[in-house]
């Protein structure tokens, strides 16, 4: 093997793209807060032990490349954070109220929305957080078409509710994932 | 004072489970139901976790990786869930307008692109 050698250029440069060195920091954060201490032990022990684990799933596939670690897109992830918070109560306070009605008078449907995301990740984080959403749940999901199950069609109406559900995170997380 | 703060969080908390386990008895069909148990629990778990941390506030950073998990799990599981209720064709309650995913496999699934 000389130092020229093509071949560890071409192994070790895609794992790189692929965000190795993010989901092994992700994973090891996990491992800290779950252990709550800097023992030196617990830490080797915790980066020898999150390193396999990071490169298995970032060889495996390219979901976890994309994440744009600037502070653009840091500042969109925390204002997609408030967004959802936000959101998450409307949505349990909605949900309250259908739950305590005399009488739950809903006309439920399912709907077919298209995501401007292209990426396998942002694309999970959007399905994730609509599930959390008021009055929302994605059913499937197959390429740039979401499928939403949503509580209660009537009302505005089935396209600007979907507008008003998936286009205030889409701004934002276009910008973290891309 | 504090203890106080955590044990209204946890009581809210418990306020909102008891509505999902509600709405699980009321609604309608497998969908409305699995609506109503994802969003309420999610709140619901989260104020307890909130609470708990008031009462220990060394736990804190554990507590909020609970929170991370409970987040990231939930959403998944409803989806998993509602997934295979409509595969195996359990029925929606008659009052269902429109349903996208049933006219899209019959049309061979060309739903999505790229």
């Amino acid at each position: 093997m000389s130092d020229a050698d093509p071949n560890r250029e071409t192994t070790l440069a895609p794992l790189r793209s692929r965000g190795l060195i993010g989901l092994w920091a992700v994973l090891f954060v996990v491992w800290m807060v779950a252990n709550s201490t800097v023992a030196i032990v617990v830490v080797l022990l915790g980066a020898a032990i999150t390193l396999p684990i990071a490169w298995t799933f970032a060889s495996s596939g390219n979901a976890w490349s994309g994440i744009r670690r600037t502070p653009g897109g840091l500042l969109h992830f925390l204002l997609y954070g408030a967004t959802f918070l936000v959101e998450l109560v409307k949505a349990n306070i909605a949900m309250m109220r259908y739950v305590y009605a005399p009488r739950i008078a809903i006309r439920p449907g399912i709907v077919k929305v298209r995501t401007r995301l292209t990426s396998p990740i942002g694309r999970l984080a959007l399905a994730n957080t609509i599930a959390l959403t008021p009055g929302s749940l994605v059913m499937d999901l197959k390429g740039d078409t979401l499928f939403i199950h949503l509580l209660d069609i009537d009302g505005i109406g089935a396209d600007a509710m979907t507008e008003a559900i998936v286009t205030p995170f889409e701004r934002h997380l276009e910008h973290v994932f891309g | 004072m504090i203890e106080l703060t955590g044990s209204l969080l946890i009581l809210t908390g418990a306020v909102f489970l008891f509505s999902a386990g509600l709405g699980l008895v009321r609604m309608p069909d497998a969908f409305t139901r699995i609506q109503a148990g994802t969003k309420a629990t999610t709140l619901g778990n989260i104020l307890i976790v909130v609470g708990l941390a008031f009462y220990h506030p060394e736990w804190a950073p554990k507590l909020a990786l609970v929170i991370v998990f409970v987040l990231m799990t939930n959403p998944v599981s409803s989806h998993a869930l509602s997934r295979a209720a409509h595969r195996i064709r359990t029925p929606m309650t008659p009052t269902t307008v429109t349903d996208a995913l049933a006219d899209d496999q019959k049309t061979g699934g060309t739903g999505g692109t790229a």
